[in-house]
């Protein structure tokens, strides 16, 4: 109790303006590419483009309110540390994205149709939740810790 | 507009953007701006470290079930210092939040459509796949946003494998 509690609440109030906003826009971020190279529908994908101009004028005004990190485009220590990094990285990317599209819906999208009733997103979600424990109890060990 | 608005052009202006304003929510541009602000600003904020970490489906899910573990069975699994002491609660509020927008608008009903064992293990796939990158698509959009080099090469490949399996999709359903 007390200032380390801010954490729960404010994650949970994020949680549930994604979640009011993304039912009623069913917003999706790997449906706006699907959707515009599978009908040429542009609609998601301005979504996607409004997510992430976005965040890049928040960040920017947040940074300028800290008043730190103005000189460069690029945050610091974020560039993958070598070649075969930038392969990994390229490499899990693709999957994500092969997956994700396979399924129907980006991660984020499925937790919202669970939410209105759709059982294959409970499905989805079963071993979404059952691989995070298998990824972090036996294959992170493995490959090592990931610099995100 | 009818022949009623002799009384003045202000409350039917006023009445016009509160229609408009009504049909925000249903835009994706809108969804977009909203979550990308309240996403930086909490992450900034609040929720951190690691940077830009306001909003993820993948990582605060494996934070909230790897704490749940720690703190009831014990053990140690890996959790960031984000949701260390007290866990995050995200994926609880986008699941109850989408809940309460359907229930409002007359949209929540149980409809299973099938493929569900399918959709089991892609969830699998898609959750390895999306700690590997660290990240599910909507935060490595947000961390690409802040400025991560990383993330703005694993959002060009996420885009080759949505357009890939798109094409391949495609494909199957022709033949």
């Amino acid at each position: 109790v007390g200032e380390e509690m801010t954490v729960s609440i404010v994650s949970l109030g994020v949680g549930l303006i994604v979640g009011y906003l993304g039912q009623r826009s069913r917003m999706c971020t790997i449906g706006g590419l699907r959707d515009f190279v599978l009908v040429r529908d542009t609609g998601l994908l301005k979504g996607v483009a409004a997510l992430l101009l976005a965040s890049w004028v928040t960040f920017g005004v947040l940074h300028a309110i800290a008043g730190s990190n103005l000189d460069r485009l690029w945050a610091a220590g974020t560039t993958p540390s070598g070649g075969w990094a930038v392969v990994a990285v390229l490499v899990g990317g693709l999957l994500l994205g092969f997956f994700a599209t396979l399924s129907g819906a980006c991660p984020l999208r499925q937790h919202v149709l669970a939410g209105q009733g759709r059982i294959g997103a409970w499905a989805f979600l079963a071993g979404f939740y059952l691989a995070g424990i298998v990824y972090t109890s036996w294959l992170e060990p493995h490959i090592g810790s990931w610099p995100i | 507009m009818t022949a009623g608005t002799a009384t003045g052009g202000r409350e039917s202006a006023w009445a016009d953007l509160r229609i408009r304003a009504a049909r925000w929510p249903r835009s994706p541009v809108f969804y977009g701006i909203v979550v990308a602000v309240v996403a930086a600003v909490a992450g900034q904020w609040v929720i951190n470290p690691p940077a830009a970490y306001g909003l993820c489906s993948a990582c605060h899910g494996r934070d909230l079930e790897n704490w749940i573990i720690n703190h009831v069975y014990g053990k140690s699994l890996f959790v960031t210092a984000a949701g260390s002491h007290w866990p995050l609660f995200t994926v609880v509020g986008v699941v109850l939040g989408s809940t309460l927008a359907a229930r409002r608008n007359g949209e929540l009903r149980s409809i299973n459509i099938g493929g569900n064992v399918p959709q089991f293990l892609l969830g699998g796939l898609v959750m390895c796949a999306a700690l590997f990158v660290g990240g599910c698509p909507t935060r490595i959009i947000i961390r690409t946003g802040y400025g991560d080099v990383a993330a703005l090469i694993t959002l060009v490949a996420i885009a080759g494998g949505i357009v890939a399996a798109t094409v391949s999709m495609r494909w199957w359903a022709r033949r």
